[in-house]
């Protein structure tokens, strides 16, 4: 078993934001942790989603695919990805907001990750995660392709999650 | 040497949507005297209710071959991979450094009932990748038909795994009976699929497995009012 746990959390209604959390996920399976995927639920109600047939398709699609984030999940992650599209925010900052009344995140990296790189989308995610007393480590995409990114970022992530074990174990 | 892992004594598990039996540990499950044999790590006997299925989940370093028995499968991996696997078919993924994937009930009206099989590789962080390929059930209706080795073109075609392990299938009526000889200094694992057969004289019924060490020859036979299913892997 690997030495460090990564929990993927997403927020999608097209695909997007779901195709960076899971090369994120396997970036960080790539780098050996051990991975769990969860998705966040909309905010919106069953009619403003049924009134986009898109969003109702890949929802009931997800929704097959993935659980929502149960309250052991944080406690078992060393690092959380929080990803988002970059239309809305709203449904990751609220679980962001959530983690502290589910247990002690001080410590814990979070990881905010955006469909398309765009940092003032990121910007209320890092706020709430600094202050549930995570430690932020921004995304900063390296490569051009945003898949190709979110996957080295889920690497370096896991990466530094063992460096800080490390130190805090000396 | 043979030694039986009789059906009744394999872990279990039961979700409600999946209701399975570990012939090695496996998750929840855990015993030490059965990690696995050589490189066969695990084989589960799953079946799965309808519409539902396993959630995507991540592995790295090992090769999953899903053997379906009755029903479909329907697989979603992050190397684009989308398909539906059914009986007289193999899936075989590398996870190699790293795979995201889910299977589920392709059918939202009946369960599906696979063996699921991980080999551990012979080599570590291997690119990920993915085969599925069918052939007639009439090739392995009274012989052993090879369905993954490390042979990447062998003929009839089978799927390739980065370790040296061999997984035939057989359909036998009752007394049929097929022969293999084990080479020295290998081993195998006899699984019954469905069925019943007897195998150097050791009566194997559904779930039975057989650990064969120090053998030359395998005698394996139909004994069943119908026909009967195993698995063979053949194993350094």
């Amino acid at each position: 078993m690997s030495d460090i746990n990564v929990l993927v959390v997403f927020y999608s209604r097209y695909g997007n934001a779901e195709r960076i959390a899971l090369a994120a996920g396997v970036g960080a399976i790539q780098a050996r942790a051990n991975i769990r995927l969860r998705r966040v639920a909309d905010h919106a109600d069953a009619k403003t989603i049924d009134a986009t047939p898109a969003w109702r398709q890949n929802l009931d699609r997800m929704n097959r695919d993935y659980v929502a984030p149960r309250p052991a999940d944080p406690q078992w992650a060393d690092v959380v990805v929080l990803a988002t599209p970059p239309e809305s925010c709203a449904e990751i900052e609220s679980y962001c907001v959530l983690l502290p009344s589910i247990g002690s995140m001080r410590g814990k990296i979070a990881a905010p990750l955006a469909a398309r790189d765009e940092e003032s989308v990121l910007k209320p995610i890092y706020a709430s995660a600094a202050c549930a007393g995570m430690i932020v480590i921004p995304a900063k995409l390296e490569s051009g392709d945003p898949i190709t990114g979110a996957r080295e970022y889920g690497q370096r992530i896991t990466e530094i999650a063992r460096s800080l074990k490390k130190l805090s174990q000396v | 040497m043979l030694t039986l892992r009789k059906a009744g004594d394999r872990g279990h598990t039961d979700l409600g949507w999946l209701n399975s039996y570990h012939t090695f540990s496996f998750g929840g499950y855990h015993d030490p005297k059965h990690m696995g044999f050589r490189a066969l790590r695990v084989l589960n006997d799953d079946r799965v209710a309808a519409g539902k299925g396993f959630g995507a989940h991540g592995h790295r370093d090992m090769e999953i071959l899903s053997y379906v028995l009755d029903g479909g499968l329907a697989h979603k991996d992050s190397m684009g991979e989308q398909h539906v696997l059914g009986p007289n078919e193999v899936q075989a993924m590398s996870a190699g450094s790293g795979v995201i994937h889910s299977e589920f009930n392709a059918s939202s009206t009946s369960a599906t009932h696979f063996l699921q099989i991980w080999i551990v590789p012979a080599i570590e962080d291997l690119k990920p990748s993915y085969q599925q390929f069918g052939y007639p059930s009439s090739e392995k209706r009274g012989a052993l038909r090879l369905i993954a080795g490390p042979d990447k073109s062998s003929h009839p075609p089978a799927a390739f795994i980065n370790q040296d392990a061999r997984m035939y299938a057989a359909v036998l009526g009752a007394g049929d009976s097929v022969d293999y000889t084990i080479r020295p200094g290998r081993y195998a694992w006899v699984q019954v699929a469905t069925g019943a057969f007897d195998v150097n004289g050791v009566a194997l019924k559904e779930g039975d497995g057989l650990a064969v060490s120090d053998e030359t020859a395998l005698r394996l036979r139909g004994a069943n009012g119908e026909e009967s299913e195993l698995l063979l892997f053949d194993l350094a």
